[in-house]
């Protein structure tokens, strides 16, 4: 039965729009990514944003409680923790520092580990299982753990911190990456392509890539949650982020001995580390399903 | 069928239930009053770190003499806790010839020693075990001198072996001190923690089994506790001594429950888990807390930044009190003392409740300018890295070294002086310390007895700078001379002359920075009465009880 | 590694022989095959190439063939190699663990002995707890898939896998211990019972030891244990739940369930009696990867509880910088998290005679 055509030309989505158009249909994954937007931006922009420097000691306004108690200020507008820095700009800075360093340990891990992933995906024989077995016994190390003994070995400090997540999570890249090209590489689209005379390379940077990158994004966002949350667990630890620096781990470790006396020293990091790991999990979750979406339709 | 298959089901249910309930009684069931009658008696205290060991004679740590010293030993005398004047413990009574160089002591009889899993006594003290027990700190022939490292620091630092000629025993129940000159701080000596007197028969008894360490780790005292058992940076557990010579406790059990964290301590202070918790944070919280009381008394305490004058670059007194100048110390009261007339600013090293104090010392004011010009003069002004050591345990003289710490480094960032912090854990800290390989180091003293040699003799003297706590090992001659003098008179104007001199040498010369004297806090429950603080040397459980 | 090869390549014509049989190891080839095989190692040309072709050959993986068994040698090398790595490992193993803590003077192993029971304690009921609770929420929230509640439990189960656990921890004392008072905030026991330790494991101990006061140990002991080990149980119980829930829809999407549900059985009566057993073999393979994952987190607990487990013990020796303790630690803890890994495979395999048929198979 013929339709009436009332446009003179179609417009069918590009998969890339019709993923967005499944992503926004969630208010709650829209509230998670605008999160995610803000914290980004945040972390880009505290150095010029924030009121005061993180490792100013104001001495005269020590452990002033957030503004909205009777006894604290509203130019320190989440208060002072014991030396005098302002908690809010602390928190900022820190944003940088935990969050958009998880962000850079993501991308840097994601590239290497892509890129390690695709190639031990073309070769076959000693050396595949020889990887083969090393990633499994490092994946089945959790990557806490795994962070933990690279930073005994390698010695505190926030860069040692951060090639240890990197070391981390290359493997998980690896691993995924490695299963998804090989996965691609059974499809017929592949043979086809083959038989046109392609080498390896090309077809992995023009047919593979396009197709597995939504996955990778995935991984992504979870590698990412996992990072924020790792690199505040070795700030906690005293593993990571030398003082002054406003980590939020780190912050959290020093409000404990303040626990009493300003127990906003230690909700605050808290709450910051929190949210930010829920923006990003909810951005993941969000992908995750609008992929799923776009698959079964 | 389906009936009977319903009725299956529901009484699996109903077993279910049952079980689980059963469990959770089990589990979380009303306390018998067993429970209760063990805790009441028994005292577990809340302490800030582990003891080094268990003889005070090795050390001078707080930590580790007030977990052992009033604790399992006594001493021949003792400070009695009215008025701080001498009093008799395991001497009755002594008596100290006119040129103070022959003091004899008369033993109190039928005093006995612990009885313990590894030790059963059988016979009471006697002058055999005084003779052992200092001849083991003078004599460096004695087969237990150089058991567990051969140091008696305190000892040491007040020159104990140079004083003394001879300890003779008279007869079973005398002994008598020979001194090569006298001495106006020595029974004050004797009375310290330090002096405890050991078992000389338990001694035996380790060299017939050739386990000679075990005298300082298994103790044997005649103290009010005994040791019953020690899990390194865990807990100590102490049992009443059945057969104690003097008033015995009332406790059933004493354990000291080891906390270094400081809100660790406070926490289960406030979940009941603690009854009594040394160096409390949020006084405020504690004072507003009905069940809870804070305890305070004013110590003869100094909490100093000690430089070590051995090293680059505070040999150069000009860097030393460049840095001085720099130091804002009044941020400093108010941010890790918690200003609250919870400490004074420190002029020197001697607080002003004792005699020998003077306020006409020059002080090292703050200012940068001045810290400035001294470095160029230093010809370092380009820009110096330095260590600075902070103690990682609270002590009454400083309650937080790592806050100052952080402080300080702020500070110095204003005169292009880089800080690096360093710390260990105590004991570690302590070793590394007496090595030496510090640059500087925020530390204190808490006097033994208010004398005030003992501030001076064992922070500056050169005896103290080669095997003692002298952390800077400064040692100036003139210095060293005037506090010798002073110890040997006891005419109080002149000694006070001596020590004026002495300090004026040493506001001149900065070998360290005095920053505070402090009170010495200590929270505990209502339930617990009787006095466990004295205003120097170590605490003493021998009279606190628990209702 | 270059000189290795070269050293081998030269073996081949060192070894008494034809060099091309030495090679490739066919010593049962006819003429034509020699030749072949020649080609392929282009014996023809110079010694360089010769050698250039070898080493291209060892990266693709083909070493040539055994004499002995005419099995590829390569696959010789991988049935042989493991009990020598075994050997060797446990030779380090027990290098690492004589060695003696720069902090305590202790023996390491002595150390690790004293401190991984409190931690296994501590994980096992934690792992307890978390299936206890995660499983069936788990099921629930399958069985009312796309209601509201399915979403509730999925959003909390999200915060509670993003809370950071120190921070947890932290409020978990300060709500439980210190506002409400019903639980104690460190430690195992109250230090007042005096339970001699055997094994380490507290609960054994206190059953082994001769105390009067031995229930009332019990109880305590109980109650320090719960605080911890929820805290430690809440990330994984938010994995098991969605394990646990996507388990179940998969098994109630299959066909078996629709026949019962059309042979006339109830609802309820499908769940307990068809779908649980199922769905929860699926959710059991992957206990063992959640472990390791707990065993990290207990980990940091150990630290806010002072705990006096491996993972407080751990921590403190690197912040002392103990380096033979803090070896041994890691390695301890490894080698506990595998043979926990191996154990649970080994269970689920029991428990799944499916499971058995892959074991031989690689991934």
């Amino acid at each position: 039965m013929a339709r009436d055509k009332i446009y003179q030309e179609e417009d069918f989505p590009s998969p890339l729009i019709q993923l967005w158009h499944n992503f926004r249909q969630s208010p709650v994954v829209m509230i998670g990514f605008g999160c995610f937007i803000f914290l980004s931006i945040l972390a880009v922009f505290s150095p010029i944003i924030s009121p005061y420097s993180p490792i100013e000691n104001h001495l005269d306004k020590l452990l002033l409680p957030p503004a909205w108690d009777n006894k604290g200020d509203i130019s320190f507008l989440l208060g002072t923790d014991n030396l005098g820095r302002d908690m809010l700009s602390r928190l900022m800075q820190g944003t940088t520092l935990t969050f958009g360093l998880s962000f850079i340990v993501v991308i840097i891990s994601l590239i290497v580990g892509v890129i390690i992933g695709s190639l031990s995906a073309l070769t076959t024989g000693l050396k595949s299982s020889f990887l083969n077995h090393f990633l499994d016994l490092i994946l089945s190390i959790p990557s806490l753990l795994l962070a933990i003994v690279i930073v005994a070995i390698l010695g505190p400090g926030l860069s040692n911190t951060l090639w240890a997540i990197v070391m981390v999570l290359i493997p998980q890249f690896i691993h995924i990456t490695r299963n998804a090209v090989e996965e691609e590489f059974k499809k017929d689209y592949v043979l086809a392509s083959r038989l046109d005379g392609a080498n390896s390379f090309r077809i992995l940077s023009y047919s593979i890539f396009p197709n597995i990158i939504e996955k990778l994004i995935g991984q992504a966002t979870l590698a990412q949650s996992a990072a924020i949350l790792d690199i505040a667990t070795l700030g906690f630890l005293g593993l990571g982020a030398p003082i002054p620096m406003p980590e939020w781990g780190a912050m959290l470790a020093n409000g404990i001995d303040l626990f009493y006396i300003a127990p906003w020293t230690v909700y605050l990091p808290g709450l910051a580390i929190l949210f930010s790991v829920v923006a990003t999990n909810l951005l993941g979750e969000g992908i995750r399903h609008a992929l799923k979406l776009r698959k079964e339709n | 069928m389906k009936k009977n298959k319903d009725l299956v089901v529901a009484s699996q249910k109903l077993l279910r239930i049952l079980i689980s309930m059963n469990l959770c009684l089990i589990l979380f069931g009303c306390n018998s009053e067993e429970e209760a009658s063990l805790s009441a008696n028994s005292i577990i205290y809340c302490s800030e770190g582990s003891p080094e060991t268990f003889n005070p004679q090795l050390v001078t740590s707080g930590v580790t003499i007030d977990a052992t010293s009033k604790q399992l030993y006594n001493r021949l005398i003792a400070f009695s806790s009215d008025d701080n004047s001498i009093s008799p413990s395991l001497a009755k009574s002594w008596h100290v010839t006119r040129d103070q160089k022959k003091i004899t002591f008369y033993l109190r009889k039928n005093v006995h020693f612990h009885q313990t899993e590894y030790f059963t006594p059988t016979r009471p003290l006697n002058a055999d075990d005084v003779l052992f027990s200092f001849n083991r700190i003078l004599d460096d022939r004695h087969i237990f001198h150089h058991v567990s490292g051969g140091k008696y620091p305190f000892f040491q630092s007040v020159g104990f072996a140079e004083l003394i000629d001879s300890v003779e025993r008279i007869n079973d129940y005398t002994i008598r001190f020979n001194l090569n000159r006298a001495d106006s701080s020595f029974l004050a000596n004797l009375a310290a923690d330090f002096s405890a007197i050991l078992s000389k028969e338990y001694a035996l008894q380790l060299i017939k089994n050739n386990t000679i360490e075990e005298i300082d780790h298994h103790p044997i005292g005649t103290g009010p506790f005994k040791l019953k058992e020690y899990r390194t940076n865990s807990f100590i557990r102490y049992l009443p001594h059945q057969d104690y010579w003097d008033k015995k406790t009332s406790l059933k059990q004493l354990v000291f429950d080891i906390t270094p964290s400081n809100t660790g301590r406070l926490t289960k202070l406030l979940a009941g888990e603690c009854d009594i918790v040394a160096y409390p944070i949020a006084h405020q919280k504690i004072r507003e807390n009905p069940l809870l009381t804070l305890e305070s008394v004013t110590a003869f305490n100094i909490g100093y930044l000690g430089f070590n004058t051995t090293k680059f670059p505070f040999d150069n007194k000009l860097v030393r009190k460049a840095v001085a100048h720099a130091i804002n110390k009044q941020a400093i009261l108010n941010t890790v003392y918690f200003g609250d007339a919870e400490a004074e600013s420190a002029t020197s090293i001697i607080p002003p409740s004792s005699w020998a104090y003077d306020n006409t010392i020059p002080v090292i004011e703050y200012s940068i300018p001045k810290a400035k010009q001294l470095l160029v003069e230093a010809g370092l002004h380009e820009g110096l890295t330095i260590d600075l050591w902070a103690m990682p345990v609270q002590r009454a003289y400083n309650p937080d070294a790592l806050t100052m710490a952080k402080l300080i480094q702020a500070d110095l960032q204003k005169i292009d002086i880089k800080v690096n912090i360093v710390s260990y854990n105590w004991q570690e800290f302590l070793r590394r310390l007496a090595l030496g390989e510090h640059q500087s180091v925020l530390l204190g003293w808490s006097a033994d007895h208010p004398d005030p040699d003992n501030f001076f003799t064992p922070l500056l003297g050169c005896t103290s700078a080669e095997m003692g706590s002298n952390r800077t090992f400064w040692c100036n001659k003139t210095f060293d001379e005037l506090i010798h003098k002073s110890r040997m008179t006891t005419d109080i104007n002149q000694r006070k002359a001596f020590y004026k001199q002495a300090m004026l040498i040493t506001a001149q010369e900065t070998p360290l920075f005095p920053i505070a004297h402090s009170k010495r806090f200590q929270a505990q429950s209502i339930a617990i009465k009787g006095k466990l603080l004295s205003s120097f040397g170590g605490i003493d459980f021998s009279g606190v009880s628990k209702h | 590694m270059l000189l290795l090869t070269i050293l081998s390549f030269s073996l081949s014509f060192l070894f008494p022989g034809e060099q091309i049989i030495n090679i490739s190891g066919q010593i049962h080839a006819n003429p034509e095959h020699i030749e072949l095989i020649a080609l392929e190692y282009a014996k023809h040309e110079s010694l360089f190439s010769q050698y250039f072709i070898y080493l291209s050959h060892l990266f693709n993986g083909n070493w040539g063939i055994s004499m002995g068994s005419q099995l590829p040698v390569i696959v010789e090398v991988i049935n042989h190699l493991p009990p020598t790595i075994e050997l060797s490992m446990v030779a380090l193993f027990i290098a690492m663990l004589i060695g003696i803590s720069m902090g305590s003077q202790l023996p390491v192993i002595v150390e690790v002995i004293n401190h991984l029971p409190p931690t296994i304690e501590l994980s096992m009921v934690a792992l307890f707890i978390a299936m206890l609770i995660g499983i069936p929420i788990g099921f629930i929230a399958a069985i009312n898939h796309r209601k509201k509640s399915d979403n509730v439990i999925l959003s909390f189960a999200m915060i509670g896998y993003s809370i950071p656990i120190f921070w947890l921890g932290l409020l978990a004392i300060l709500i439980f211990s210190i506002l409400l008072g019903w639980l104690p905030s460190a430690g195992q026991m109250s230090l007042l019972y005096e339970i001699k330790q055997v094994t380490g494991l507290q609960f054994i101990d206190i059953l082994l030891s001769d105390s009067p006061y031995k229930w009332q140990a019990f109880q305590n002991a109980s109650s320090h244990i719960l605080l911890p080990a929820c805290v430690i149980a809440l990330a994984p119980a938010t994995i098991f739940i969605r394990l646990a829930r996507t388990s179940m829809l998969n098994v109630l999407d299959t066909l078996y369930i629709k026949a019962a549900m059309a042979k006339g059985l109830t609802f309820k009566q499908m769940i307990y009696r068809h779908a649980i057993r199922n769905a929860m073999v699926g959710v059991i393979r992957d206990v063992g990867l959640q472990f390791a994952n707990l065993v990290t987190l207990a980990m940091v607990t150990e630290v806010i509880f002072s705990w006096p487990g491996i993972g407080n013990w751990l921590i403190q020796s690197i912040y002392q910088r103990d380096y033979t303790a803090i070896q041994g630690g890691l390695l301890a803890l490894s080698c506990f998290i595998f043979i926990v890994h191996i154990l649970t495979d080994f269970i689920y395999a029991t428990l799944n005679p499916l499971a058995r048929e892959t074991r031989n198979g690689t991934r």
